[in-house]
């Protein structure tokens, strides 16, 4: 699952991870994921940390809270150590700066997979 | 009015401010490299990181040229404007807000080049080949994107446009109702006028009764994706007002269709946000017609591929008849190297009053060569103007008229699929004990293995009732076999071009497909399970399935790179990143041409270096009270040496140094620029003797004005060095290429530093790039850190000590003579590790077919 308020971001991580074989489920904001997340479970979610309504910490909170065992990955534009000091305390898997880099995206994934 | 001219300040100001223009610059040059990787399809971003580095890009090039302004005293102050033109443009698109003239149609003469979004992609890219590069193109006029806006508003039909978006809930019926409602819909008064008013204008032009191709122009039409064969074209349109307008609402209406949105979406484009720009462009009532590719897509690139049938091009884009089919090896003088004359049966044609018609083709014409030797060189010298213009390899569609005239009625680019073709081992195993059906028949399209069972297709809406993962087999091919491009395993038909419509989808979809087999729907029959195998040693399709071909194949999914979202907001770069003013003797090199940011730097850069040089050849009065000398060197650099304190070593006690005319190297007294000139010096280094160029190269450096090849160095010195005893500047124009190296060297390794900018070339940006990574691997090697974009080389270290940075300078000397020619012998990727492995070597000669083998 991948959640972020732009389009482009979602349709890139979208078309990328698809390429190598992956099922991918997008979402432009939280509350649709966090519905989606009430039928199905997800192996890894990546979420934008910054987005209206319901943001990226709410949504790992709730995806812990109903899935202990999937990985929540977080990007977001505003790199700065606070956020990450926080997102990491909420028990993420791992967390990018804006823009990163595809491919080490992927291999997080993987990791968060292999686990 | 002239400016006048202010006197020029003492030199030393003058050098702060040439020190100045070069840093600001340099920086922006930095961050449109770092922005075009980041936007380059490997990092996801987001808008806020592109207007985040665009307001420091900007804010980069304005300081840049500000300092500029400073330094040049004045003398360009269009390129503001053109700064301000550049930066407006791009604001616009980055607010979606992109500004339009606002005119409903507009004549192809009168769009420019960065229209595309009024116009279309299809016809802007007309406009661009008949504007720029002045080749036949038929007369046209463009409806635009604006006057689709106020026709879809105007008839209350935005609303059903919108529903669209509800994927899988609008049926094939609702697409046919929406068209319907848009054949039925009325012309706007206002784009009834300009209609009118255009129709008048183009009857001016091209007479009475002269007819149009009423065609699609669909916003990114032939941009990076073709959308080929997806929206309606009307041929040979009386050029009648009614007849017009019907014609503008059935290409419109082509918009919406199942087929089409199923293309749409697999790219991530949006279908409530397309809109249709259409063109309206008079017909050539054709001799023949046909399509070249100006490289061929079995893989041999330095061929063209011609495809030609007499009458219009219909049949040709369609897939409808064996055509001829001529390769072309490339070069000033193109070499036909084969011809295949098709069955030809049957041809399209006008009719009088209107309309077309395909027939039968006369029994004398099928036999027959549609083209002569003359004709085929022509188109093939064509192609590659077309290529080398739109630096990408080119889709071409041409006509020739009833006067022998060529026209050019379309170019873009060639989609190639990569990577394919190459089989595992155990596939190859496994499909050599496999009987096989049929083997090099045919016409390979896209490489590939596909595996299933066969369906035979006799009518387009055949398609609809096959089974996911077949592999379909048709007499003929059909644009709207895009409808099943997802779910079909490989395509294999009796008749059709490699050049078709349909062809030019299997290699965006990477769909194994063979064309022109003559007889696969006689071989194969539905139901039977075959593979197909397509790779670099020919085709072949075998009876039975594979299993593991799943592992060799890449998955067909879409990569990142053509994801709509992605090239929408990758437009900007369009703005920003290339680099249009090549020539600076060319009469175009001036702040009025400048399209992007990067044509802004780039004549920043070369204006500054000449200010610089004119101070120096001249001898300004600014430079008064500086010695300014003629290095007289071993090999013939052609440096001038302006002296800021301590760089010349002081001859005698009196001698007046001002009054000297020369220096040898042995009297340098600058440590840096010493170390440089004797590692150019080198013995074996510098090279005299010419390097044979290839033809292409030739043809290339023929087109760029100073000779790089000539062995003396007569040409006036363009070379300049600025030193004192710790500081040079140094400035080389060898040929086409530059070197930039600034450096500071002293006892202080915390102050000591070196710049090295290496751009430019004679041969094609291939080889020149790869010259560019030679020199990145040897640099790498000596601890710099480097950035390259293209042909372009900025390689930075700092912190050293004195003896090491002498080493360092001496090492560089030694590439910037070595690689003045270098390019014209990187030929392939394997030579540029020969020639790193020499240089490191200390083994300086040059080798015709060096890392061959």
């Amino acid at each position: 699952m991948v959640i972020d308020d732009e389009k482009i971001v979602v349709d890139m991580a979208k078309m990328a991870l698809e390429h190598d074989g992956y099922v991918v489920e997008t979402f432009l904001d939280g509350e649709a994921a966090l519905a989606r997340l009430k039928e199905e479970t997800f192996d890894v979610v990546v979420t934008d940390f910054k987005m209206k309504g319901i943001d990226g910490m709410e949504v790992l909170r709730t995806v812990k809270d109903m899935y202990p065992k999937t990985k929540v990955i977080m990007i977001t534009a505003f790199a700065n150590l606070d956020t990450a000091i926080e997102a990491l305390r909420g028990d993420v898997f791992d967390f990018f700066p804006k823009p990163v880099k595809i491919k080490e995206l992927k291999a997080s994934i993987e990791r968060a997979l292999e686990k | 009015m002239k400016r006048a001219v202010e006197p020029l300040p003492p030199f030393g100001e003058l050098f702060n401010k040439f020190r100045e223009v070069l840093a600001s610059h340099n920086k922006a040059v930095e961050m449109i490299a770092d922005m075009g990787e980041k936007l380059g399809g490997e990092y996801l971003f987001d808008t806020n990181y592109i207007e985040r580095a665009y307001a420091e890009l900007s804010t980069a090039v304005w300081g840049s040229i500000k300092s500029f302004d400073a330094f040049t005293r004045g003398r360009y102050p269009n390129l503001m404007d053109a700064f301000i033109r550049i930066d407006n443009r791009i604001s616009d698109m980055m607010s979606n807000t992109a500004s339009t003239s606002g005119e409903m149609i507009v004549f192809r003469e009168d769009t420019l080049w960065d229209m595309y979004y009024e116009v279309g992609g299809k016809n802007a890219g007309l406009a661009e080949v008949g504007n720029m590069l002045k080749l036949d193109v038929p007369e046209a006029f463009f409806v635009t994107t604006h006057a689709f806006d106020g026709f879809i508003t105007f008839n209350g039909l935005s609303e059903r446009v919108e529903a669209l978006s509800k994927t899988g809930s609008v049926s094939e019926n609702d697409f046919a109702a929406l068209r319907d409602a848009v054949i039925g819909s009325e012309i706007p008064v206002t784009l009834n006028d300009a209609f009118d008013n255009a129709i008048r204008k183009m009857r001016a032009k091209c007479g009475v009764g002269c007819s149009v191709a009423v065609r699609s122009s669909a916003e990114e039409e032939d941009g990076k994706l073709s959308f080929a064969g997806q929206f309606d074209t009307v041929l040979n349109v009386p050029l009648e007002s009614t007849a017009i307008k019907e014609a503008y609402k059935k290409v419109v209406a082509s918009l919406f269709s199942l087929h089409s949105i199923a293309y749409q979406r697999r790219f991530g484009y949006d279908a409530r946000k397309m809109k249709m720009a259409v063109g309206c462009v008079a017909m050539v009532d054709a001799v023949s017609s046909g399509v070249v590719y100006s490289i061929d897509p079995s893989g041999k690139k330095e061929n063209v591929l011609i495809s030609a049938n007499w009458g219009l091009g219909k049949t040709i884009v369609e897939g409808l008849v064996e055509a001829d089919i001529y390769r072309v090896k490339k070069g000033r003088e193109p070499q036909i190297l084969g011809t295949r004359c098709g069955k030809k049966e049957s041809m399209t044609v006008l009719l009088p009053g209107g309309g077309i018609d395909t027939i039968v083709t006369p029994e004398d014409m099928r036999g027959r060569p549609v083209l002569d030797s003359e004709v085929i060189t022509d188109l093939a010298v064509r192609a590659q103007s077309l290529e080398k213009h739109f630096r990408r390899p080119q889709d071409i569609e041409w006509a020739i008229d009833r006067d022998g005239r060529v026209f050019i009625l379309q170019s873009r680019e060639l989609r190639l699929g990569d990577g394919e073709g190459e089989r595992c081992d155990s596939v190859v195993k496994s499909l050599a004990l496999k009987p096989t059906l049929m083997r090099n028949k045919g016409i390979a399209v896209q490489k590939g293995i596909g595996s299933g069972t066969v369906f035979v297709v006799k009518t387009p809406d055949d398609v609809r009732a096959m089974p996911k993962g077949a592999i379909l087999v048709s007499k003929r091919d059909f644009s709207v076999f895009v409808r099943i491009m997802n779910d079909v395993s490989a395509i294999i038909t009796d008749i059709g071009t490699p050049t078709s419509h349909m062809a030019a989808l299997s290699r965006e979809f990477r769909i194994p497909t063979i064309v022109n087999t003559d007889d696969a729907t006689q071989v194969l029959s539905n139901g039977m399970e075959i593979t197909v195998s397509i790779d670099d040693e020919g085709s072949a399709v075998y009876e039975g399935l594979i299993g593991e071909e799943q592992g060799c194949n890449d998955a067909k999914a879409p990569s990142v790179t053509e994801g709509h979202e992605y090239l929408r907001k990758r437009y900007v770069l369009r703005h920003i990143s290339p680099l249009n003013l090549i020539e600076p003797l060319h009469d175009k090199f001036k702040p009025e041409e400048c399209k992007t940011m990067h044509d802004i730097l780039r004549f920043i850069h070369e204006k500054s270096i000449m200010e610089l040089v004119d101070c120096a050849r001249h001898k300004k009065a600014s430079l008064r009270g500086y010695t300014a000398v003629a290095l007289d060197l071993e090999i013939p650099a052609s440096i001038v040496l302006i002296d800021m304190g301590g760089g010349l070593v002081k001859r005698g006690t009196n001698a007046n140094n001002v009054a000297r005319k020369s220096a040898t190297a042995a009297e340098i007294a600058s440590i840096p620029l010493k170390a440089i000139i004797g590692g150019m010096g080198y013995p074996g280094a510098w090279h005299n003797e010419a390097v044979p160029l290839r033809m292409k190269d030739f043809f290339m450096s023929m087109t760029r004005m100073p000779d790089i090849h000539s062995t003396s160095m007569s040409s006036p010195i363009q070379n300049v060095a600025v030193a004192s005893r710790d500081y040079v500047n140094l400035s080389l124009k060898f040929g086409y290429h530059f070197n930039i190296v600034d450096c500071y060297c002293s006892e202080n390794p915390r102050n000591n530093h070196v710049y090295f900018r290496f751009s430019g070339g004679a041969t094609d940006l291939v080889q020149r790039s790869r010259r560019v990574q030679f020199i990145a691997s040897i640099l790498k090697e000596h601890g710099f850190t480097i950035w390259t974009t293209g042909d372009l080389l900025i390689a930075r270290l700092a912190n050293i000590g004195r003896v090491r940075m002498e080493e360092v300078l001496d090492q560089l000397g030694r590439l910037i003579a070595f690689v003045r020619k270098l390019d014209a012998l990187l030929r392939d990727d394997a030579a540029i590790e020969y020639y790193a492995q020499r240089f490191k070597d200390g083994n300086y000669e040059l080798m015709e077919g060096g890392g061959k083998g």
